[in-house]
């Protein structure tokens, strides 16, 4: 957790809890929350009419040593309990259903939204981060809306029943345990506030002690070829110590707070007996009613403890609206005009019928780039001609910048000014879907979707046949791989495609590519090793998918460099050198050093193979 | 699914072996040091909250009874005394006071009682747990290097994280709730008999209905809650999925394609939920349901009682108080007997772990100076699941003290000799050395390799170090002394070796260089740094040497990283050297000149270069060249260019490198 984001848990407050915020979310169940709420008030009623029946039984039976309306007394017990288990039921099982089904629309909303952000930012925020806004943060707000509204339902409206009750049996009375009420509820506000600094401190002690196990197995080897297993040893258990005493003392002020919530249950116990027991002696009430008096100073602490509690994990939530709200407010950076819009039709309702073909000329004009979170230029005044089928490759180190062009040319970014065209008009005059749906993507780490091979393999082209899909397959030379899986086609790839290897991935999103039949094609190459069948297979489908199109290699390999129609050489985000392979070669600049040293590497490689 | 089989199998293994925890309790009593006087602590306390819980009623019965209804004179015995020194019944019926402040007083007694017993049962787990953390990590630091591969990260960090939180709350929650319920029940039972032995008979007989009812269903629900959130974990990963492959996602259009099967998903799993709420809110109102007919029941049978004169008004009151403080943690019960499976299955994943095997040394292990020859003698290693030899007959001798290269692409297996060096792998002769070390002899390699290979296709349960027998043999010598006789930590202590692909630390830069030291000297650290040419590059970092690494810092650059493990060997001053390809992410400029900073420094130790490039290693006293897990060649860069046509061809493509790409291309 960074500072940023603990003063956010510390600060944000809003009003009524943030229940306002999810009204809109709220509304489509109204019906249902209404309900579960008039249920839940009813069942806490009866709940604090029960005692009622004892003292019916205690004066009636008893003390009139009669049995005379016993069977009423069974027959209306038995409705009363009726009623209650069927609103109970409806209760409870409406409360789960209004939190599954808004957490349900909030977690589309989150995801639907999420798919019209642009790049910026999935570049700021990083995976986990977004995935936890849209798993927890939803998961969290609509157990708010269910459960934390009806703890708070059931325990007012018992608590305020039995005040109620009590009242009208007997003022007196009434007045001796209302003033333990506010005393309750001040000492578990107390209690409760430090609990919650407490258990932020442990949620913090434990993740770094998360931290700890996963530095202690994924970075094994360092630790043992430099012998600091005592010194990881010793940090770990200056964490887990810390760990321990902070906990007892949470364990402390929770066993504090348990002991004195008993103390004033008892307390009240006391006061009813002592004044109490008078009033009945003097015969200004009966057992009975004494009785009653008892059963509600006991069942009188637990729902004020449970609504402290309750408000405590409330405030709690406001982290979580706060997240998800701004989530939800977020801007693209990348948005289609309203007339375009209009007339391509937007992300989830595009109008195909006026989409024009698309050739692939593409032209950078005096474009000037930096990206939204950074302040230097990357590109100044930059212009490059890329007509139709031409290949274009970007070369550098890692980290280089390289992929600034691709992403200009996908629209994942605007140029700060300038302008892209594509086939000779303003890539912002047509929308987003329109050019996504005529461009190839090759990704470094190859990214396959869990499902069988040909869902990965239609992605781009949901209509393919399977006659299609295996001549793709066999243009990039992937059909073996595909055969060689006991259910072909159909074949699970696993989670990311952890059942293939990095090759076969990359060979299979090479065919998924080729099967949307683009007409531009963005490669992004691996940089790891792969064996070197595998790197001559890759090499060959290369070939063979940028042949006739537009094509921007992100490049790691020498032989695609090699036969570029235009190769640019990048250096700490900037364009440093422009030409072709010879032209470049005999310039002995960057990318002859680039080339040298890549060179080199590979050599060793190819004589072992030879 | 294929790793899962994969990591069952070896735990059916080892389960073979002497384990050092052969039961679940075993695995639990080792966590108890420093516990068990806060668990007895625990359970005198809460013994003394259940007793005084249910003395409340007795209390009250006779206050509702003897002094505010006079019905009977009759004062129980355990209160008389307190009576008679009162001033008999009658002035405790003018004073109420009395037995209020006598109520106070009791229930301040429970309160401490309580806030003890609590605090202690809090002390008592937080202890076990940190014992249990501590047990696992350090026992973790000490598995070998191997079991690490077998294993994935992913499901170890799982077993330490909520498997122990898991066993925590069955240790500190489930078990002393376990225990209180149990008390009271016999306590609450007795008390409840002794006032009426039918009207107890009658509330009773609910008891084992409410438990066994609890515990089918929890069992029978335990599946749909996993299907639950496995439907989940389907959801969360199509997210994941969704937001790594973002790029895809854009490039391809198929952001409907995407929305469609997310709410697909998401529905299913919502709906799975709701269900799975129906039956549980089910549950729950048939739950009531039993339990406020039990309460009819002793209402209307307890009044038919009183009617009967069988039974006082305030007795009746104490038995109904009685039975309520029973009715929920008899409901809870079933609940958590179902839980504690999950506990056992937490326990036995743990135990997987804790009874893996920790790096050992020979008992007669030895610390011989390290700055002598090297010696490969007929080093033969393949991993434990690759059919593949990775080295294959290797032998070859480093002089003490010189600088010695090792040329080979990828896949050569020059990683795995200096893995073997440093002891991260053992050879199989050395593993079963250390299993019994006097049958230490020296075998003719060949009988040895073939002999019990068959056996152990045969034993698919066979110890670990016979069949490793197969992965292998030779020997490796330093100054005559074979390492497996060496003090692991001594060897690696005085080993220095820089990985391709470093691991740092989460901890600031001078802190990660100096992690090796004692104490933090910062003129040793910038000295360093200054040979690994990394200081220039901290000037540049707006803290410096404070600057945090690592995931809660900055994320430093494939060669940054690299210089950062060098400099972090140098400050060891180790007597082997060891750069396993960890110039590799380094310009060539800098490249040089560390190598050049290096050789000044250096001097006396034994250098071990390995690597893709020969400029990295021309100058070396000798080189190796390692090709698919064979001895090609060595001797000096001269040497090697004349006799090893390998080497010849890899000089030629790296020197002249890119005039011969050209002409390759023109060709």
């Amino acid at each position: 957790m960074t500072e940023e984001q603990k003063n956010q848990e510390n600060s944000v407050r809003y009003p009524l809890f943030g229940f306002p915020k999810i009204i809109p979310y709220a509304k489509a169940h109204r019906k249902t929350i209404l309900v579960m709420v008039l249920c839940g008030a009813l069942v806490s009623m009866i709940d604090a009419v029960y005692p009622l029946f004892n003292r019916y039984a205690l004066d009636h039976f008893i003390g009139g040593q009669t049995l005379d309306t016993i069977l009423p007394f069974i027959f209306l017990y038995l409705i009363v309990l009726f009623i209650q288990v069927v609103t109970n039921f409806i209760s409870t099982y409406f409360s789960g259903k209004v939190e599954m089904s808004v957490d349900r629309d909030l977690r589309n909303a989150a995801f639907n939204h999420l798919q019209e952000l642009s790049f910026s930012y999935f570049n700021q925020n990083n995976v986990g981060y977004i995935h936890a806004r849209v798993m927890s943060d939803t998961g969290k707000i609509g157990e708010m809306a269910a459960w934390r509204l009806m703890d708070l339902v059931w325990n007012g409206s018992y608590l305020i029943f039995m005040l109620i009750m009590m009242l009208s049996i007997n003022v007196r009375l009434f007045f001796w345990l209302l003033v333990l009420v506010p005393i309750d509820f001040f000492i578990t506000w107390v209690f409760q506030e430090k609990l919650v600094t407490l258990n932020r401190k442990i949620r913090e002690i434990n993740s770094r002690i998360t931290g700890n196990f996963n530095e202690g197995i994924t970075g094994a080897r360092s630790i043992k070829t430099l012998v600091v297993e005592d010194r990881m040893d010793d940090d770990f258990r200056k964490d887990s110590e810390e760990m321990r005493r902070v906990s007892i003392r949470a364990g402390h002020y929770s066993a504090t707070l348990i002991a004195l919530v008993t103390l004033m249950g008892s307390t009240a116990l006391a006061i009813v007996l002592w004044k109490g027991g008078s009033l009945t002696r003097s015969g200004a009430i009966q057992i009975g009613t004494l009785s009653v008096f008892m059963s509600y100073a006991l069942s009188m602490i637990d729902p004020i403890q449970q609504i402290v509690v309750t408000l405590a994990h409330l405030i709690g939530i406001q982290v979580n609206i706060e997240r998800f709200t701004r989530l939800m407010g977020q801007k693209s950076d990348v948005a289609d005009t309203p007339e375009v819009i209009e007339r391509y039709g937007d992300t989830f309702h595009p109008k195909r019928e006026n989409w024009e073909p698309l050739f692939g000329d593409i032209e950078f004009r005096s474009v000037d780039f930096r990206y939204p979170d950074g302040d230097e230029y990357v590109l100044q005044n930059f212009d490059l001609k890329v007509p139709q089928g031409t290949n274009v490759a970007i070369v550098g180190e890692t980290g280089a910048g390289k992929s600034t062009l691709v992403n200009l040319v996908c629209r994942f970014y605007e140029p700060t000014s300038g302008q892209v065209l594509i086939d000779g008009r303003d890539a912002r005059e047509r929308s987003q879907l329109w050019l996504h749906s005529n461009i190839g993507y090759v990704l470094q780490t190859p990214h396959l979707f869990s499902g069988t091979v040909r869902d990965n393999l239609r992605y781009g082209k949901p209509d393919a046949t399977d006659e299609e899909i295996w001549s793709a397959l066999q243009l990039v030379s992937a059909d073996d791989v595909v055969k060689k899986m006991d259910k072909g086609l159909d074949s699970e790839v696993g989670e990311g495609g952890d059942m293939l290897s990095t090759g076969e991935k990359q060979l299979l999103s090479f065919a998924r590519a080729l099967l949307a039949d683009p007409r531009i094609l963005v490669l992004d190459e691996a940089t790891s090793s792969i064996d070197l069948l595998t790197e001559h297979k890759i090499q060959k489908a290369i070939a063979t998918v940028i042949k006739g199109r537009t094509s921007f290699v992100v490049a790691h390999r020498l032989s695609t460099i090699v036969g570029a129609d235009v190769i640019l050489a990048v250096k700490d985000g900037k364009i440093v050198e422009r030409g072709t392979h010879q032209e470049l070669m005999k310039q002995h600049g960057y990318y002859h050093e680039l080339y040298t040293r890549q060179f080199a590497d590979m050599a060793a490689d190819m004589v072992a193979a030879q | 699914m294929a790793k899962v089989q994969q990591s069952r199998k070896t735990e059916s293994q080892k389960a073979a072996a002497p384990l050092a925890f052969p039961t679940r309790w075993s695995l639990v009593i080792s966590f108890l040091r420093g516990v068990k006087k806060w668990y007895v602590l625990f359970m005198i306390t809460s013994t003394i909250v259940s007793v005084l819980n249910l003395v409340n009623p007795k209390i009250i019965g006779f206050t509702v009874d003897s002094v505010i209804d006079s019905e009977s004179a009759e004062v129980p015995w355990w209160i008389a005394p307190f009576v008679r020194k009162a001033g008999g019944l009658e002035w405790l019926r003018q004073n109420l006071w009395a037995i209020a402040l006598f109520v106070a007083l009791v229930a301040l007694v429970r309160a401490i009682s309580r806030y003890i017993a609590e605090a202690s049962s809090f002390r008592a787990s937080e202890t076990l747990v940190k014992n249990m953390r501590d047990d696992l990590f350090s026992h973790i630091l000490r598995l070998p290097y191997s079991w690490h591969g077998e294993n994935s990260t992913g499901d170890i960090i799982q077993r330490c994280t909520s498997d122990v939180e898991t066993v925590k709350v069955f240790l500190s929650d489930q078990l002393s709730q376990l225990f209180v319920t149990i008390i009271m029940l016999f306590l609450s039972l007795f008390f409840m008999f002794r006032i009426n032995v039918r009207l107890a008979l009658a509330a009773a007989i609910f008891i084992p209905v409410i438990v066994f009812y609890s515990l089918f269903f929890h069992s029978r629900i335990a599946s749909s809650f996993e299907k639950a959130d496995e439907e989940e974990g389907k959801l969360s990963s199509i997210a994941q999925e969704n937001l790594t492959g973002v790029r895809v996602v854009r490039a391809f259009g198929r952001e409907s394609y995407e929305r469609e099967r997310f709410e697909k998903q998401n529905q299913l799993y919502t709906s799975y939920w709701v269900k799975l709420m129906r039956t549980l809110s089910l549950f729950w109102t048939s739950g009531d349901l039993v339990t406020y007919l039990q309460t009819l029941t002793i209402l209307v049978y307890g009044s038919q009682l009183a009617v009967q004169g069988r039974l006082t008004a305030g007795d009746l009151i104490a038995f109904i108080s009685y039975n309520e403080m029973l009715v929920w943690p008899i409901r809870a019960l079933g609940r958590m007997i179902a839980e504690m499976s999950k506990a056992g299955i937490s326990i036995d994943r743990l135990r997987y772990i804790m009874n893996s095997e920790e790096e050992k040394d020979l008992p007669d292990a030895v610390c011989p100076p390290l700055n002598q020859d090297i010696e490969f003698q007929h080093v033969t290693y393949a991993y434990e699941n690759g059919t593949d030899d990775v080295l294959s007959d290797v032998s070859f001798k480093i002089k003490g003290g010189t600088t010695f290269g090792i040329l080979g692409g990828t896949g050569s297996g020059k990683s795995t000799l200096m893995h073997l060096l440093d002891r991260l792998y053992d050879l199989p002769e050395a593993e079963k050395k250390d299993m019994d070390s006097q049958e230490a002899e020296d075998q003719p390699r060949a009988e040895k390799k073939d002999q019990p290979c068959a056996e152990s296709q045969d034993l698919s349960f066979a110890r670990k170090e016979e069949k490793s027998v197969c992965q292998g043999g030779g020997r490796i010598l330093i100054g005559g002394t074979d390492i497996s006789k060496i003090k692991r930590a001594y060897l690696r202590h005085h080993v220095g070796m820089v990985l391709q692909e470093p691991y740092l630390f989460s901890r600031t830069l001078s802190e990660n260089i100096a992690i090796t030291q004692p104490e933090l000297v910062m003129t040793d650290v910038r000295d360093a740094a200054r040979t690994a040419s990394l200081d220039e590059t901290v000037e540049h970092f707006s803290k410096g040497y404070d600057t945090y690494v690592g995931e809660r810092g900055v994320t430093l650059s494939g060669g940054q990283k690299q210089r950062t493990a060098i400099a972090q060997m140098l400050i060891r001053r180790p007597e082997i050297m060891i750069f396993d390809d960890s110039l590799s992410a380094v310009d060539a400029e800098t490249d040089a000149k560390i190598r050049a900073a290096l050789k000044t420094r250096t001097r006396g130790s034994t250098t071990i270069l390995i690597s893709h490039r020969i400029s990295t290693l021309m100058h070396a006293d000798s080189i190796l060249v390692l090709d698919h897990g064979k001895v090609s060649a060595q001797g000096t860069h001269e040497e090697l260019l004349k006799k090893s046509p390998i080497y010849r061809r890899i000089y030629e493509l790296q020197v002249q490198g890119s005039a011969l790409a050209e002409r390759r291309e023109t060709e």
